[in-house]
C-alpha cells in the first residue's frame, strides 16, 4: 500500500514540476542551463551533501528522539490546548468535502511540489546563490526543528480532540497514513515542519520575484494553503504553525548570512590546481 | 581597639540624642512588648494557620493515537469537574509512558484509561490489596489501603464454589462503597475478519491465544500465512511477558509462551480452564495440587521443558532477583496468581506438587502464568545497570528486557520483526497441540504475521482489500457503524473483561478520602458516556468484574445502582454536586472553587 501511494506521489509531483518548469522557467533558461550545469552542480555540491547528511541523520534520529523527549518530559500539549483550542474547533467547523479534498491534496502533493520545484527553478538561474540559500535554509529547518522536537512533547489537535477534528486526512484517505507515518512521530508537532519548509520556499520566492514573478504568487498561495492545511486536518495547532513561520524566517535569514561566507569549492579549486601544477 | 569601640558607641548614642535616648527606647519597647505579648500570641494564632487550597488536579490519560476512547472520556470528565469548581488539566502520555507513570512510578493524581481486568474476579486481590501499595505493576497502582477490604479480598480467595460467589459479592459491594477506582464501562469488542480465507472465527476469543488456533484455511494459500493487523505498535517493540509498560492482555505472549492451564475463551465469552502444558492435575488434599506435564515438550530453542522450568518460573515471578536483592523484586504482572502458590515440590521430570495457600478455584488460576525457560531467564535475575545512573531497587534485567527474540514453548515461535511495522511468528512444529492424541486447538497456519497499522480506518481498508485477515485489536467504536459486511468480510462482536476506569492516587489528598471518591463517582454519567464516546458499543458498569460475576445488587438497571449520576444526559447538576461535596465535609470559596487540605 505504501508503494502504491509513493508511486502516485512521484507521478503527480513530476507532472506538476514539468508543467511549472514550462510555465515559469522557460525554454531560454533551460537552454543556458544545458551549457552551465557542471559549474552550477559544483557550486551546490557542498551544501547538498550537508543537507543529505542532515536528512539521513534526521531519519535515524526521529526513531530515538521521542525516547529522549520523554526523559526530559516537557509536555506542552495541554498548555497549548488551553490557550487556543477554540480556533481549531472553529476551523474544523468550516469543513466541507471539497475543502477537505483540497487541503488533503495540498498537505501531501502540494507540499512536496512546493519543496521540489524551487530546486529546479533556482538551478536554472545563472546566479547559484538562490539555490545555495534554499538548500542551506532546508538544512537549517531540519536541524533546528529536530532540536526543538527533542525538547518539546506535544500532541496535535487530532490526538486531543479526535471527535471534533475527525482526523480528516486519515479517515477520509486512510492510505496516506502509511506515507506520513514513515516521516512523522505523533509527539513531534511543535513546530510545524510542514509550515516552516513551505514558508521558507514562499519567503525565498518573494526574494526572487524579479526572476520568477509568477512563481512568487504560486508559492505564496501554496505556502499559505500548506499552513492552513496542517491546522484544518487537525495535525497542528496554531502555535505550531506560528513557530514554523518563525523557524522559516530564522532559517532564511541565517542562510542569507551563511551562504558565500565559506567557499569550499574555491578552497578545493585552489587545492586541485596546485596539485595539477605539480 | 577599646577606645575605638567606645568611640563608636558614643557616636551611636550621640545620633539618637536628638530623639529618644537608646536606653529609654529599650525600656519603652520592653514595656510595649509586655503589654502586647498577648496581642502577638493572638497575631501568631491568627496568621499561622494554613488555608485550604483550591483543588487543582491533573488527569493522566492516553492520546487518541493510543486510545481514542480514553482521551474522550478524560475530556468529558475534566469538563464536569471544572463545572463543579475543580481546576483540571489533562496530560496525555504514550502507551508505555502512561503505564510507566501510573503503574510503575505512581506519579499521577487521577488517570483515565483501560484496565486489562480478568475473567476471574480474583484479579481484584492484586489490584487492591494493601500489601501491594508500594509495588510497581498492576498490583495496587492506586495505593489503596483498607484493612476491611483486605479481609474481604482474602476471604474470596480462600473460599470455593457457592461460598466464593458470596464472598466475591461481599467484596464487590464493599468496593462499590469505597470506590478505590470508578469503573466506567466495558467495551464491546468488534473485529473484522475475512470469512473467505478462514473459518472458525467464532470458536476462539481474539484477545486470547485460542482466537488464532484451530482456524480452518478456506483457500489453497490461506494456510501459508495468517495476516493480523494490530493497532498498537508495542508487540513489535517488546515481547517480554513480565514487562508491564508494553503489555495489555498479552495476546501475542500467549501464543509464544505456554501455561500449565489455559482459559479457553470462545468469541461469545464462554470459557473453561483446561489442561494445557499440564497433562492433568489432581488435588491430593485441600491445598496440595499435583500437576503432571505433557511428556517430551521442548522450548523453541530445542531445550527440554521440565518440571524444573515450571518451579523456576513460579519462584522467579515471586522474586525476579532470585534473592539477589536486598528486598524481593516481584514481577509487575501475574502478582496475585503467583502469590497463591506457597511452595513447589518437583517430584520428577514431569511431576510437581504445588502447595496452594488459597482455595482451589483461585489455586487453579495460578496455573495460567507463562512458563519461562530457566536457561534464558536465570541470568536475568541480575540488577539492571547503566553506568553512572542510579537504578531503582528491584529493577532486574527481567522486568526491563525487550526479550527479542523471545524463546518460549508456545504454539508459535518468533520469526522476525521490524519495529513499528510487524512481528512475524511461525508455527512451532513440535508443539503438543499438533500431536495426534491431543484434542486442543492447534496452529493451522505456517506463519502468523502481526502487522502494525495504528488506525482503525486503514486497518479496515487492509481487510477489505484482502491484504489482511483479521484485526487483532478491537476496532475503535466510532468506525463500527461504517463497516460494510460482505460475504468475504465479517464483523465479529465479542464481550470484553477489560474495562475503562478512573483511577485515584489514594496516596495524596483528597483522593485518599472515600467520601471524595464517592462524589466524583457520582459526577460521571456512565450511560451517557457509553452513547457519546463509545457510540453505544460498550456497557456501563457499577462493578469491574466479568458479567457472570456481577451480583444482582450491582447489576446496571438503567442507572448506577451504587453511585447514581448527579444530573441527567451528561449534564451535571452543579448545585447538587456542590451540596454533595459539602455534605462530604468539603468547602467552597466565594468564587465557587472547591477548597481542600492538600
Amino acid at each position: 500500500m505504501l508503494a502504491q501511494v509513493l508511486t502516485q506521489l512521484v507521478v503527480v509531483v513530476t507532472l506538476l514540476v514539468g508543467v511549472s518548469t514550462a510555465l515559469f522557467v522557460g525554454r531560454d533558461r533551460l537552454r543556458k542551463t544545458r551549457g552551465a550545469w557542471r559549474q552550477r552542480v559544483r557550486a551546490a555540491t557542498p551544501i547538498t551533501i550537508a543537507l543529505a547528511a542532515v536528512l539521513l541523520f534526521n531519519s535515524v534520529a526521529r526513531q530515538i528522539v521521542p525516547d529522549f523527549s520523554w526523559i526530559i518530559d516537557w509536555n506542552l500539549t495541554f498548555p497549548i490546548y488551553d490557550l487556543e483550542g477554540e480556533f481549531i474547533i472553529w476551523l474544523q467547523a468550516q469543513a466541507t468535502p471539497a475543502v477537505t479534498a483540497y487541503f488533503s491534496f495540498i498537505y501531501i502533493y502540494g507540499y512536496v511540489f512546493l519543496l521540489v520545484f524551487p530546486l529546479v527553478a533556482y538551478f536554472a538561474l545563472s546566479e547559484t546563490r538562490p539555490l545555495r540559500e534554499l538548500l542551506t535554509a532546508y538544512t537549517l529547518n531540519y536541524t533546528i526543528g529536530l532540536l526543538l522536537y527533542v525538547f518539546v512533547i506535544a500532541y496535535g489537535p487530532r490526538n486531543m480532540m479526535p471527535e471534533l477534528v475527525e482526523a480528516l486526512l486519515y479517515d477520509t484517505y486512510p492510505q496516506y497514513q502509511h506515507l506520513t507515518r514513515q516521516v512523522n512521530r505523533n509527539t513531534n508537532v511543535f513546530p510545524s515542519l510542514h509550515t516552516s519548509l513551505a514558508a521558507t520556499v514562499s519567503i525565498l520566492a518573494y526574494r526572487t520575484r524579479v526572476q520568477y514573478p509568477g512563481w512568487n504568487i504560486v508559492a505564496a498561495v501554496l505556502g499559505i494553503s500548506v499552513a492552513i492545511s496542517t491546522m484544518y486536518l487537525g495535525i497542528h495547532w496554531v502555535i505550531d504553525v506560528l513557530a514554523g513561520i518563525a523557524l522559516a524566517y530564522v532559517s532564511v535569514e541565517l542562510a542569507h548570512v551563511l551562504v558565500g561566507r565559506w567557499s569550499i569549492s574555491a578552497w578545493l579549486d585552489g587545492r586541485v590546481q596546485s596539485l595539477r601544477r605539480r | 581597639m577599646d577606645t575605638q569601640r567606645s568611640g563608636s558607641r558614643r557616636k551611636v548614642d550621640g545620633d539618637s540624642a536628638g530623639g529618644i535616648s537608646r536606653r529609654a527606647a529599650l525600656a519603652g519597647a520592653a514595656g510595649v512588648m509586655a503589654s502586647t505579648s498577648g496581642c502577638v500570641r493572638e497575631f501568631r494564632s491568627t496568621v499561622n494557620r494554613d488555608d485550604l487550597e483550591p483543588l487543582s488536579l491533573t488527569i493522566t490519560t492516553l492520546p487518541a493515537d493510543g486510545d481514542r476512547e480514553s482521551i474522550l472520556l478524560a475530556r468529558e470528565i475534566a469538563a464536569t469537574l471544572e463545572a463543579v469548581g475543580i481546576d483540571v488539566s489533562i496530560e496525555m502520555r504514550s502507551q508505555e509512558e502512561f503505564r510507566r507513570a501510573v503503574v510503575i512510578n505512581h506519579d499521577f493524581d487521577v488517570y483515565v484509561g483501560p484496565h486489562p481486568g480478568g475473567l476471574d474476579p480474583d484479579f481484584l486481590y492484586e489490584t487492591l490489596h494493601s500489601l501491594y501499595a508500594d509495588e510497581p505493576g498492576w498490583q495496587n497502582p492506586f495505593g489503596f489501603t483498607n484493612l476491611l477490604v483486605d479481609d474481604l479480598l482474602e476471604a474470596q480467595r480462600d473460599a470455593d464454589g457457592e461460598q466464593r460467589r458470596d464472598a466475591v459479592e461481599a467484596t464487590l459491594e464493599a468496593l462499590a462503597i469505597e470506590q478505590p477506582f470508578v469503573p466506567i464501562c466495558t467495551p464491546l469488542e468488534h473485529r473484522l475478519v475475512r470469512d473467505d480465507r478462514f473459518d472458525g472465527w467464532a470458536d476462539g476469543h481474539l484477545a486470547t491465544r485460542t482466537g488464532y488456533l484451530g482456524l480452518e484455511p478456506q483457500t489453497d494459500d490461506s494456510a501459508d500465512q495468517l495476516r493480523a493487523v494490530h493497532m498498537d505498535a508495542r508487540p513489535s517493540q517488546n515481547l517480554n511477558p513480565l514487562n508491564v509498560e508494553y503489555r495489555d492482555r498479552g495476546t501475542v505472549i500467549e501464543l509464544l509462551y505456554d501455561s500449565l492451564a489455559a482459559d479457553l475463551v470462545a468469541t461469545d465469552g464462554d470459557h473453561s480452564l483446561e489442561p494445557w502444558l499440564a497433562d492433568d492435575w489432581e488435588w491430593l488434599d485441600e491445598s496440595t495440587l499435583r500437576v503432571s506435564l505433557r511428556p517430551d515438550c521442548t522450548f523453541h530453542d530445542g531445550e527440554a521443558l521440565t518440571a524444573d522450568d515450571v518451579a523456576f518460573t513460579y519462584r522467579f515471578l515471586e522474586d525476579t532477583a532470585l534473592g539477589g536483592s536486598a528486598a524481593p523484586a516481584p514481577a509487575p504482572r501475574y502478582r496475585g496468581r503467583v502469590a497463591a502458590v506457597d511452595d513447589i515440590d518437583v517430584q520428577d521430570e514431569t511431576t510437581l506438587e504445588l502447595t496452594v495457600g488459597t482455595g482451589q478455584d483461585v489455586g487453579e488460576q495460578a496455573l495460567t502464568v507463562p512458563i519461562l525457560p530457566e536457561h534464558h531467564w536465570s541470568e536475568r535475575a541480575a540488577a539492571a545497570t547503566i553506568p553512572g545512573v542510579r537504578i531503582a531497587q528491584g529493577t532486574t534485567d527481567a522486568v526491563v528486557t525487550d526479550n527479542l527474540p523471545p524463546v518460549g514453548s508456545g504454539p508459535f515461535q518468533y520469526h522476525d520483526h521490524t519495529e513499528r511495522e510487524h512481528v512475524t511468528l511461525e508455527r512451532f512444529d513440535d508443539h503438543f497441540t499438533l500431536r495426534a492424541d491431543v484434542a486442543l486447538p492447534e496452529p493451522t497456519v505456517d506463519e502468523l504475521r502481526v502487522g502494525i497499522d495504528p488506525r482503525s480506518t486503514s486497518a479496515m481498508q487492509l481487510i477489505e482489500a484482502d491484504s489482511a485477515d483479521v484485526t487483532s485489536s478491537p476496532l475503535e467504536s466510532y468506525v463500527i457503524d461504517d463497516v460494510d459486511e460482505t460475504d468475504a468480510v465479517g464483523l465479529l462482536e465479542s464481550p470484553s473483561w477489560a474495562f475503562y476506569h478512573l483511577g485515584f492516587n489514594a496516596r495524596s489528598a483528597p483522593f485518599g478520602n472515600p467520601r471524595f471518591r464517592q462524589v466524583v463517582a457520582q459526577l460521571i454519567d456512565k450511560a451517557w458516556l457509553v452513547e457519546d464516546v463509545f457510540h453505544g458499543y460498550a456497557r456501563p458498569i457499577a462493578t469491574p468484574v466479568a458479567d457472570e460475576w456481577v451480583p444482582d445488587a450491582l447489576e446496571w438497571d438503567g442507572a448506577d445502582p451504587a453511585m447514581p449520576f448527579l444530573g441527567s444526559n451528561g449534564e451535571v447538576d452543579v448545585d447538587a454536586a456542590r451540596t454533595a461535596f459539602e455534605e462530604a465535609g468539603f468547602r467552597y470559596d466565594a468564587d465557587g472553587n472547591l477548597r481542600v487540605r492538600q
